[in-house]
Formats: structure tokens, C-alpha cells, sequence
């Protein structure tokens, strides 16, 4: 009977929508790394916690006031339902009641209870175990006020810190990394502490002017020694123990300086992912962005250009030293291998990136990375650069969407300049918005004055505009001439004047910037005016 | 017929001696590394050995005289601020246009005497950055202005005599008659500027001015048929 509420709990909870977008809603506000609900609820719970402490420690002179209870319990409360909830969504324990529940009907076995709670108490244990719950629950303590000896555990609310602030926590890893150099210097140095501990008290004990009453006041010369602090309280006066003082002065630089080595060098190596994590937090605040994975003369132009126009971006490049020149033009810069899925799914293929740009020098790298890019995300666009011809095929077979080649780009230019200098100077001109002039689409939208109108009725003319041409994939144009294969749309080239603009369609018209905007606006606005009416 | 010498047989050249329509252009590239010109004349192109450090070499193909157009497409961008400062010495109206590998060469070149430069990274950069922002625009240059559809942009000068004389621009209606469109005109007497039909108040042709038109090729070559014709009249 027992079971059967058990699995139809299980079921009930697996099915039921509002379950999970709770639990998802914690899981965002508490562990999500990547979400902004964490990051304000990390931030109040830092001041919560700082407060706490302060009140407290106001607590050790003064009277407890009536208010710092009140504020004392809600704080508790907070601690509480916060350590309950992080339990809960450590794991899913109706996901166990289902498996063991299916396990049970395919091997045709009776499901037993006994196994399923075992599992989910294991699973328990296993968050209530570990060190981050430990210092939870530890932190929970001086909250009663009455035992005074318990405030000692204001250091655990201390520690509680750490979980909220990722500094900290990255010194916590640090040195977690360099877990066995940090050992091997503790055993030394008890060791040490040890063999000196006993020789000044075999040296010193009981005369008079040296201190040493027992072996604690030896242990605590040694320390303060060790530590290079010295006191003075205590100085031997035998020569055999001046002989260990001066034996523990020369070991103890040794150690501090061992220490302190081991402290950079884990830094030292850490600093390199702390930077790219930064790198990652940051372009995580942005709506969108541009992966550019190498950084050469063709990655620098674009960089340049996107940052003039404000656009965000990240740099993925190997090289140490275009790393190097990109955080120091601004740029947000990452200094792996982008051909690996990790440091792509890191920089937010996945999530925010729209495009990627494959532009290392190297081919087999361009196609390896697009590769990987178009295996992570289907939609994303992607740009490759091809250094030689036969390549470009592979690019298209990887997933890139557009390839280029730059010296065919170049060579096309060449060929237009020496053709049509003046004609092509003002083309690329226009092409870079180098003056007011440009060349844009405007889009037929449904219902928009455009749809359905014939060309001749635009008076493009008389608002200073030049139509070059619609581009369309709607097979009702197909009847028309002129018309140019551009991908999977047509461009009708110098439409005639009969020519029914349909929704969809696109204008390619030239003009000045601010005449283009102008109709583009005129066009829209009764559309958007009817909208809001309806 | 233009003439026009390519020094220096490359990737880049290549690109651009197969884009340049031979039917109004004499090419002729040039190199001093006999390998490069065994590879462009496999190719089918008419290539050349030549010593580009001799100004009397230079002479004898042609640069001060016959040659119209240098294009400097050598490996090292020494070689080409030398060879530009030799062929502008040799010829004050020859037009250069010349490649550079390193950026720090365009102002050397310049100074030499280039009337332009081209730095294919730059390019290309430039180009992907297009490809980013206005995709629809990009693709369509590239499919046909710069690609291998027939649309084509030309230069026509307006002759004397000709029909296009003191004609409006408002009246000229080349889509109509022509299936062209008119993009800008170049007033020779004030300045090399092209102005875009777009942006000009109505004016009248005069002998001189340069039309920069946009069409398929058979169009345009119809077009300055006519143009040249005394006698036509539309």
C-alpha cells in the first residue's frame, strides 16, 4: 500500500509541470551559474550574512537588544529554508521511487521499499555530507544566542561567505589544486615544529630567565619563531638552545619561502582561467555576440570595424601574443584551442553567440573548427575563410555558411579597379559607408502600404531614391526577366513599372542614408498604426 | 583597348586577370622568377620574364608609352614601392595600383607614386564584417556585380554630338529604354567625383561627363553603341 502511494507520488511528480518549474526556479536562484536570479540573491544573501556577523559582535559588549532577536530569528529562518531547499534540489529523489519502480516491473521482481529508501537516503547523506552543507549547518549555530560558547561558530558564517562569492571560492580552488605540495610542507613543518619543541624544552625547561615552564611554552616559542614573528616573551638563554634558535630561524625561512612559492605558482597557473572565466561572465551579460575565432590581420580588421559600431564580441585565438594585442586594443579575449567543443560551448555557442568566424590562417583548422560549430548549434551562422580554392567545397560540406577567399576578394577588387576606377571607387564606397550614400533593403512587410502595390506607384523618384532591384523568393516573379540566382532567392534586376511588390519581398534601393530611413518609416507606420488598433 | 601590366604572377593576380574582360583590356604580366611564368603560361596567359630593377627593361615593354595601367602584384612590398617609383618616374599619368602584404607599406606607397592600394586582409575583413551586417546586400554584390552573373558596372563618356547631349538626366530613362540603371555621373570639368544620380538636382548632360551605369553586359555594349552613333536618336 506504502508503495503504491510511493509510486504514484513518483508519477504524479514526474508529470506534474508546476513541480518542475519550481524546482527549476530554485535551481535558478540558487546553483544556476549562469543566471541573474542567483546573482541577486547572492548578492542579498553577502549583506544579509555581513550584517549578521556585525550584529553579533555588537552582541559580545552590549545587552541583546530586542530587535537584533527578531532580526537574529528571520536570518535563522532564511539559513533554514535556504539549507532545505538546496537538499532538495540536489537531486531527484521520485526519479529514483520511478527507476527502481521500472526496474522492478521489467525483471518482474517485487519492489521493495527498503532498496528505494536506502538509495534516496544515500543520495541525502551525500549533499548533507558534503563540505559546503557542513559549514551550512555549522553557520546555523550562534544564532542561539543563550550558549555563548556556540558564537565561536560566527567563523562557519564566515566561511558561508565563500559560497556566495566566486573570489573566494577560486582561492578555496587554488588551493584545493595544489592540495599535495601543501600537505608534504605541513608534515615538514610539524616535523620541525616538533623536533624544536622538544629541544628547548630539554635546553630551557625550568631556568629562570628563559620562560619555559612546560612543553606548551616550548610549542609556542617554536610557532611564534617559525613564523618569524618572535615576540621576545620567551628567548633561550642556553647556548644549546640559542644553537636551536638559530637552527629554526634558518629552516623557517626555508619553509615560508616554500610556502610562499607554492601559493604563486598556483596562482600563477590558475590566473589563466580565472581570466577566460571573467571573459565568460562578461559576454554572459550580453543579449548577443560575435565569435571570432583567430586573431590575424583579417580578425583584427573586423574586430575593429565591430567595435566602432559597438557590436560584442569575443577573440578565441591560440597565440599568446594576439591574445596579448587584443586586450590591449579592449577587445574581450580568450587564449585556447577553438577547435575544442568545450572552449566553444564555454564562450556560449550555444546560448547568446549569433555568428562564428572562422578566420585562422590555416584551412584545416577554419574547417575543423566549423565543424565542431555547426555539430554544437544547427543554427548558428558561420563565416569561414578559405586560403586556397579547393578548400572552399569542404568549408560549404562542414556547415559554414559563407566562405570567403581573400586574395579572390582581392583580386575581384583589383579587376573591378583596373576595369572601372571611378565607377568601382564609388561602389566599395558605398559598400563601406564611407559617405552618407548607401545601398539597403527594405522589406515588403504583410499589409504595409508595399504589399500588393505596383512598382510605378512608389514615385521612388521623386524621393530622391534609385531602385536597383527586388530581391524575392516568390515564385509569382518568376515570370519577369532580369532575373539573377543569388542563393535561394531571385534578384530582379531593374523591375518594370507593372512589376506587384508581394510580402517578403526586399528592395534593394540607393539613396541617402536618411531618405532610405525615411521611406523605410513611412512605409512601416501605418502598418505598426493598425496593428495597435486591432 | 587599355593596356594594362601585371609584375608578379601569384594567387592574386590570377584572381584578377580572370575577372578582367579581355574583349577591352590588353594583359601582360611580367615576372623575374622563370617558375612563376612556366605556371601562368600553363595557364594560358601571356606572361613574360622581365628585370624589373632596369629602367631600360621597363621602357621596352612598354611603361611610358604604351602601358596604361600598372598593376604591382610582387611578392615583397620593397619590391613593389620600387618598381612604383620606377614606373613613376617613367610616366607622371600612368595609373598604379599595387598590393601590399604589410600596412606599413601603403604610406611608402603612396609616396612612391600608387594611385591605389590594396591590402587583401584588410579586404577581407572588411568583406566578412559586410557579410555580418547587411548579409542580403553582400550576397547580392558577390553573385553579380562581382560574381559570375552578367551584371556588369560601366563607365560611358558622353561624346560630342551625341544624343546624350544637353539632355536631362530626368529625361535620359535608361531603364526603360535600356533595361540600365543609371547610378551616378561624373562631371569631368569639376572633379573625378562620381555624384549619384540619387543625390543630384536635375541637370543637363554635357560632353565630358562620364555615365556610371549598372546593366548586363549586352545592354551596356548596346548602349556605347548608340552612344557613339551621331545619328541615332531616341
Amino acid at each position: 500500500m506504502l508503495s503504491k502511494l510511493m509510486v504514484f507520488i513518483a508519477y504524479y511528480l514526474n508529470a506534474s509541470d508546476s513541480y518542475k518549474k519550481a524546482k527549476t526556479f530554485f535551481y535558478d536562484l540558487l546553483d544556476n551559474p549562469h543566471s541573474r536570479k542567483k546573482r541577486i540573491f547572492d548578492a542579498a544573501m553577502i549583506v544579509l550574512i555581513v550584517t549578521s556577523i556585525l550584529l553579533l559582535i555588537y552582541d559580545v559588549e552590549h545587552e541583546s537588544s530586542l530587535l537584533g532577536g527578531y532580526f537574529e530569528s528571520a536570518i535563522l529562518l532564511v539559513f533554514v529554508l535556504e539549507y532545505l531547499l538546496r537538499g532538495w534540489i540536489y537531486s531527484d529523489s521520485y526519479k529514483i521511487v520511478i527507476e527502481e519502480y521500472e526496474r522492478a516491473l521489467y525483471l518482474n521482481i517485487g519492489f521493495k521499499i527498503a532498496t528505494v529508501l536506502k538509495r534516496v537516503i544515500r543520495k541525502d547523506l551525500e549533499y548533507f555530507g558534503s563540505y559546503f552543507a557542513i559549514i551550512d549547518l555549522l553557520a546555523l549555530l550562534p544564532s542561539y544566542r543563550s550558549v555563548s560558547i556556540l558564537r565561536i561558530f560566527i567563523i562557519f558564517r564566515l566561511f558561508k561567505l565563500f559560497r556566495y562569492s566566486t573570489s573566494a571560492k577560486l582561492f578555496a580552488d587554488v588551493l584545493a589544486s595544489k592540495r599535495f605540495e601543501l600537505l608534504t610542507l605541513l608534515v615538514l613543518t610539524c616535523f620541525m615544529v616538533f623536533i624544536a619543541s622538544i629541544s628547548i624544552y630539554l635546553f630551557e625547561y625550568k631556568i629562570e630567565s628563559s620562560n619555559i615552564w612546560n612543553l606548551f611554552d616550548a610549542f609556542y616559542w617554536t610557532v611564534v619563531t617559525l613564523a618569524t614573528v618572535g615576540y621576545g616573551d620567551i628567548t633561550p638563554q642556553t647556548t644549546g638552545g640559542r644553537w636551536v634558535a638559530i637552527f629554526l630561524i634558518l629552516v623557517s625561512l626555508g619553509l615560508l619561502s616554500f610556502f610562499t612559492s607554492i601559493l604563486i605558482a598556483a596562482f600563477g597557473e590558475k590566473m589563466l582561467s580565472m581570466r577566460e572565466s571573467r571573459t565568460y561572465e562578461e559576454l554572459d551579460r550580453y543579449a548577443s555576440f560575435i565569435i571570432i575565432c583567430g586573431f590575424g590581420r583579417v580578425g583584427k580588421e573586423i574586430a575593429r570595424h565591430l567595435q566602432r559600431e559597438r557590436q560584442k564580441f569575443v577573440v578565441i585565438d591560440k597565440a599568446e601574443r594576439n591574445i596579448l594585442l587584443a586586450k590591449q586594443l579592449g577587445y574581450l579575449a580568450i587564449q585556447n584551442d577553438a577547435s575544442k567543443n568545450e572552449v566553444l560551448i564555454n564562450a556560449g555557442i550555444c546560448r547568446k553567440a549569433s555568428d562564428i568566424l572562422c578566420i585562422t590562417g590555416d584551412d584545416v583548422i577554419n574547417v575543423y573548427i566549423t565543424l565542431t560549430s555547426r555539430h554544437l548549434n544547427k543554427n548558428i551562422r558561420i563565416i569561414s575563410r578559405a586560403n586556397r580554392h579547393e578548400n572552399v567545397n569542404k568549408l560549404y560540406q562542414a556547415g559554414a555558411d559563407n566562405v570567403i577567399l581573400p586574395f579572390e576578394v582581392a583580386g575581384m577588387l583589383a579587376a573591378e579597379f583596373l576595369g572601372q576606377p571611378v565607377a568601382f571607387e564609388a561602389i566599395s564606397g558605398i559598400l563601406q559607408e564611407q559617405r552618407d550614400i548607401a545601398m539597403e533593403t527594405v522589406l515588403v512587410s504583410e499589409n504595409s502600404p508595399l504589399d500588393n502595390r505596383q512598382i510605378g506607384q512608389l514615385d521612388l523618384w521623386q524621393r530622391k531614391l534609385t531602385l536597383l532591384g527586388v530581391i524575392s523568393d516568390n515564385t509569382v516573379h518568376l515570370k519577369h526577366k532580369n532575373k539573377y540566382k543569388v542563393k535561394h532567392r531571385h534578384f530582379y534586376f531593374n523591375p518594370a513599372q507593372h512589376f506587384v511588390l508581394r510580402a517578403g519581398d526586399m528592395l534593394v534601393i540607393l539613396g541617402r542614408k536618411y531618405g532610405i530611413e525615411h521611406f523605410r518609416s513611412q512605409m512601416e507606420q501605418p502598418r505598426l498604426l493598425g496593428k495597435a488598433k486591432t | 583597348m587599355k593596356n594594362i601590366a601585371v609584375f608578379g604572377y601569384n594567387r592574386l593576380s590570377f584572381e584578377a586577370i580572370n575577372r578582367i574582360d579581355p574583349e577591352n583590356h590588353i594583359i601582360k604580366v611580367y615576372d623575374y622568377k622563370s617558375t612563376n611564368i612556366d605556371l601562368a603560361l600553363e595557364k594560358g596567359i601571356n606572361a613574360a620574364m622581365i628585370e624589373f630593377r632596369s629602367d631600360d627593361d621597363l621602357k621596352a615593354i612598354g611603361i611610358g608609352s604604351s602601358v596604361d595601367t600598372l598593376f604591382c602584384c610582387l611578392d615583397e612590398d620593397s619590391e613593389n614601392v620600387f618598381l612604383t617609383l620606377s614606373a613613376r618616374a617613367l610616366d607622371k599619368n600612368l595609373q598604379i595600383i599595387a598590393i601590399i602584404e604589410n600596412p606599413e607599406a601603403a604610406e611608402k606607397l603612396l609616396a612612391a607614386g600608387a594611385n591605389k592600394i590594396i591590402d587583401p586582409y584588410q579586404i577581407c575583413g572588411r568583406r566578412i564584417h559586410d557579410m555580418l551586417k547587411r548579409p542580403d546586400i553582400t550576397d547580392l554584390f558577390d553573385h553579380t556585380v562581382f560574381g559570375r552573373n552578367d551584371l556588369n558596372l560601366a563607365e560611358v563618356m558622353v561624346p560630342e554630338n551625341s544624343f546624350l547631349q544637353d539632355v536631362y538626366v530626368s529625361q535620359l530613362e535608361l531603364s526603360t529604354h535600356y533595361n540600365l540603371i543609371l547610378v551616378g555621373i561624373i562631371n569631368k570639368q569639376i572633379s573625378d567625383q562620381m555624384h549619384f544620380v540619387a543625390e543630384e538636382v536635375d541637370r543637363k548632360l554635357n560632353p565630358g561627363d562620364i555615365l556610371v551605369i549598372l546593366g548586363p553586359s549586352r545592354e551596356i555594349r548596346a548602349f556605347k553603341k548608340d552612344v557613339n552613333d551621331e545619328f541615332c536618336n531616341i
